[in-house]
């Protein structure tokens, strides 16, 4: 949708579940993003949990969940959506007068654009929603409406299964390949792939160390750091500014991405360019880990045209530092912005490898 | 100088304790110690600017070893060192030059001097030019200690009718020389002050209608840049990198908002992201050292290679109290400080995980925190300094204007 366009973002609040007010002072480059005022949507929505009758509770639940930051990462995220639709097609049943396929996909239709309030889709949500309209729509007429849910159910399934769990499980085996002895591998934030890679490695006993670098404001790494320790594999910790000085030492850089677009460019979590880039510049071979479920036909030059603006209050407020107040009331100053990006886009020729479940694609 | 040591004890405490911060406060206060010194220094005889050269040796050998990361002490030492060597050769040229006359007349008294060299006036005036050069092949060749030159000739000179003129002189000379070091240490004082004034004469030169400049962390030479630019009326927006672990960029942004500078505070890891939008880069450095590259707060090196990506100039502004004639040598490590991991980390929460490790007693759990990033000549496009624009590969020229070759290990010499 086109956010800078005043009619359009008009007719969408009349529609919308969530209440969304526009924030203040925002950021001219990116007036094509939504930007909302974070913390009033949740006690918004929390108080009409009883009265949203079209919206499935479980739907409903993840929104919450997606709105809180409870679960953040592109394969989290689009699990949790599809095991929602999951139950929510479990309870279905197809009102009077209206074929199931046609119902089904408005109301599938309806619960995305729910999400979307909550919180824009990551490119892996688009895909398995796209997935499962298509599944919908190629459903035999013939079925009946119990057998046409159970095997819209059994097709998530699969979908998960496939896609996700056993793709993962793929990407592993290959990647294990790449972990040496006496390897020193730098990762970038928090990737469920890239964690499963490390920690599968250390079960079979390979001898390295992981450097996680870190930065604000979600500060994910510490996270996977916390993890990664508590399996017994020798971390070092630092953030996003110091790669320059740690680059010395990384014989391997892994690193997760949300999607790899048409043009080879990789789209990930803000800073995983220049991970990428300070990498390259060292030598240093950056091997990127993608499941093919989350690759998109779009292209994408730079990290401005497509992205996702976080809350700003956050940079505002440093965890642990209450001594650095400069930025309290930034809203009341017109001069000042605050900018929080959530995805960049890696230009192709910084990677040296995609690891996917259909095999190893050296970049060209 | 028993009554300087307590003032001298008292600073180079302050620099172990991290007390005095910045290369601004620590050049100006090193160099009001310095010229303390050389008030309070007796001046003997002979060899004044050999002596005194070496009390600031040993003074200036404390100094830096009490701080070694911050360089503007060394570079405000050797500074010194130039200027007392200038100034004796300065001097002693002109009082030589003044003394030709009567030394052709003295030629027969001379000759009886003949195990020592006798020089003419106007080549030891050139040989003592040359000695505040870099070597070159000249002075390689003629290899005469310029020093024990000049004070043969003056006292060669002495031993003629002029001889009680001289030594009247030789007294004026005593006090003329202590005056002038000290009158030149004042106006290095008055130069390390006045340069944010100088540079950001220069802004507008730079600045000039809706740019978009992007810097990262809080450099006070860079706030003032702009703030001239803002005062002549330029329209620009600035980007800020807030420059973790200490965040100072928030208080730049503070800052500029303040005097109307539209202004957006971004992330550390959001930089490669929004440089593609970036007219210009413009940085405050720690120190630039002798080959171009810089010493910078952590992170710049990765603003200098996205910059260099996208074509984006990236400018350097810095006093010329920070140009230190050291060439680095594995910067990262051995001009660089790692500061707490508390910054990154809060022990409370990752108390457990500290305590892990493996069977031959390594910890599992590292963290690193370093302060400074080398960023090499080739990524650097202009330097701004108060004597004008620089590229990097000009850097060693005014190096030699500002520092003699002698003078890169400051150490007390072995008194005789």
């Amino acid at each position: 949708m086109q956010f800078d366009d005043v009619h359009r973002v008009e007719k969408a609040k009349k529609r919308a579940i969530v209440n969304q007010s526009e924030a203040r002072n925002r950021v001219e480059l990116f007036r094509h993003l939504p930007q909302y005022v974070h913390g009033t949507q949740l006690p918004d929505l929390e108080s009409k949990f009883f009265q949203l009758e079209p919206i499935h509770p479980s739907v409903y639940k993840v929104g919450l969940q997606y709105l809180s930051g409870e679960v953040s990462g592109g394969n989290g995220r689009c699990i949790a959506m599809l095991l929602a639709f999951r139950e929510a097609i479990k309870d279905y049943s197809t009102p009077p007068n209206k074929t199931l396929s046609r119902d089904l996909t408005a109301k599938v239709s309806s619960y995305v654009s729910f999400f979307i309030e909550c919180r824009p889709l990551s490119i892996s949500m688009g895909n398995a929603i796209r997935f499962l309209k298509n599944r919908i729509a190629k459903l035999p007429i013939t079925l009946s409406e119990s057998e046409a849910k159970a095997s819209l159910q059994s097709d998530i399934d699969r979908f998960i299964n496939e896609k996700i769990v056993v793709a993962d499980q793929v990407i592993v085996s290959h990647a294990i390949t790449k972990v040496r002895d006496d390897d020193v591998l730098l990762t970038y934030g928090s990737s469920s792939v890239v964690e499963m890679i490390l920690e599968h490695a250390h079960e079979l006993g390979r001898k390295f160390r992981v450097i996680v670098v870190d930065s604000r404001p979600k500060l994910e790494g510490q996270g996977l750091l916390r993890r990664l320790v508590a399996k017994g594999i020798n971390c070092t910790y630092t953030h996003i500014n110091a790669v320059s000085y740690i680059m010395h030492e990384v014989t391997r850089v892994f690193l997760g991405a949300s999607s790899i677009l048409s043009n080879g460019t990789v789209y990930s979590r803000v800073g995983t360019a220049s991970v990428a880039m300070v990498a390259h510049a060292f030598g240093i071979p950056v091997l990127v880990c993608c499941e093919a479920y989350k690759f998109h036909e779009r292209v994408q030059l730079d990290s401005i045209c497509a992205n996702e603006l976080g809350d700003p209050d956050v940079i505002s407020k440093i965890p642990g530092r209450a001594d650095l107040g400069d930025l309290k009331n930034w809203a009341d100053n017109e001069n000042l912005q605050l900018l929080n990006l959530t995805y960049d886009a890696t230009p192709s020729d910084y990677v040296s490898m995609i690891i996917t479940d259909y095999g190893m694609v050296r970049y060209s | 100088m028993p009554d300087m040591q307590p003032l001298i004890s008292d600073f180079v405490l302050k620099l172990k304790r991290r007390k005095v911060e910045g290369s601004h406060a620590v050049a100006r206060q090193t160099a009001e110690l310095l010229r303390s010194v050389v008030s309070q220094h007796r001046m003997g005889s002979t060899n004044q600017a050999a002596a005194l050269a070496d009390a600031i040796h040993a003074v200036g050998e404390h100094l830096i070893a009490a701080n070694p990361i911050e360089l503007a002490v060394g570079n405000t030492v050797r500074r010194v060192l130039h200027i007392i060597k200038e100034e004796d050769i300065s001097f002693t040229a002109v009082g030589i030059e003044g003394l030709s006359v009567t030394a052709v007349s003295d030629d027969e008294c001379d000759s009886g001097n003949d195990d020592r060299p006798t020089l003419s006036a106007a080549v030891l005036a050139s040989h003592a030019r040359n000695a505040l050069r870099a070597p070159s092949l000249q002075t390689l060749l003629d290899d005469i200690p310029v020093s024990t030159a000049l004070s043969h000739s003056s006292s060669s000179a002495g031993d003629s009718d002029g001889k009680s003129k001289y030594t009247g002189d030789k007294s004026l000379k005593t006090r003329k020389l202590k005056h002038d070091v000290i009158a030149a240490i004042g106006d290095l004082i008055e130069e390390i002050d006045t340069c944010y004034d100088q540079i950001s004469e220069q802004a507008v030169e730079h600045i000039h209608q809706n740019e978009v400049i992007l810097t990262l962390g809080r450099s006070r030479t860079v706030k003032e840049f702009l703030y001239a630019a803002k005062e002549k009326k330029r329209s620009f927006r600035v980007f800020v990198a807030e420059g973790a672990p200490r965040y100072q960029g928030h208080a730049l942004a503070k800052e500029l908002v303040e005097k109307g500078i539209q202004t957006t505070v971004i992330t550390d890891s959001a930089v490669f992201a929004m440089i593609s939008r970036v007219n210009m880069v413009i940085v405050g450095v720690h120190a630039i050292m002798a080959n171009g590259g810089v010493i910078a707060p952590v992170g710049m090196n990765m603003v200098a290679l996205a910059a260099q990506r996208h074509a984006v100039p990236f400018v350097v502004v810095a006093g010329s109290h920070k140009l230190c004639p050291l060439y680095p040598h594995n910067p990262e490590v051995l001009l660089n400080e790692l500061k707490s991991p508390s910054d990154l980390l809060d022990f409370g929460e990752f108390s457990n995980c500290m305590n892990f490790s493996t069977q031959d007693g390594t910890p599992l759990l590292n963290v690193a925190n370093p302060t400074f990033d080398y960023v090499p000549p080739k990524l650097v496009s202009l330097f701004i300094t108060d004597t004008g624009g620089h590229s990097p590969s000009y850097m060693y020229r005014l190096i030699s204007e500002y520092y003699s070759a002698d003078d890169l290990v400051v150490r007390r010499k072995s008194t005789s």
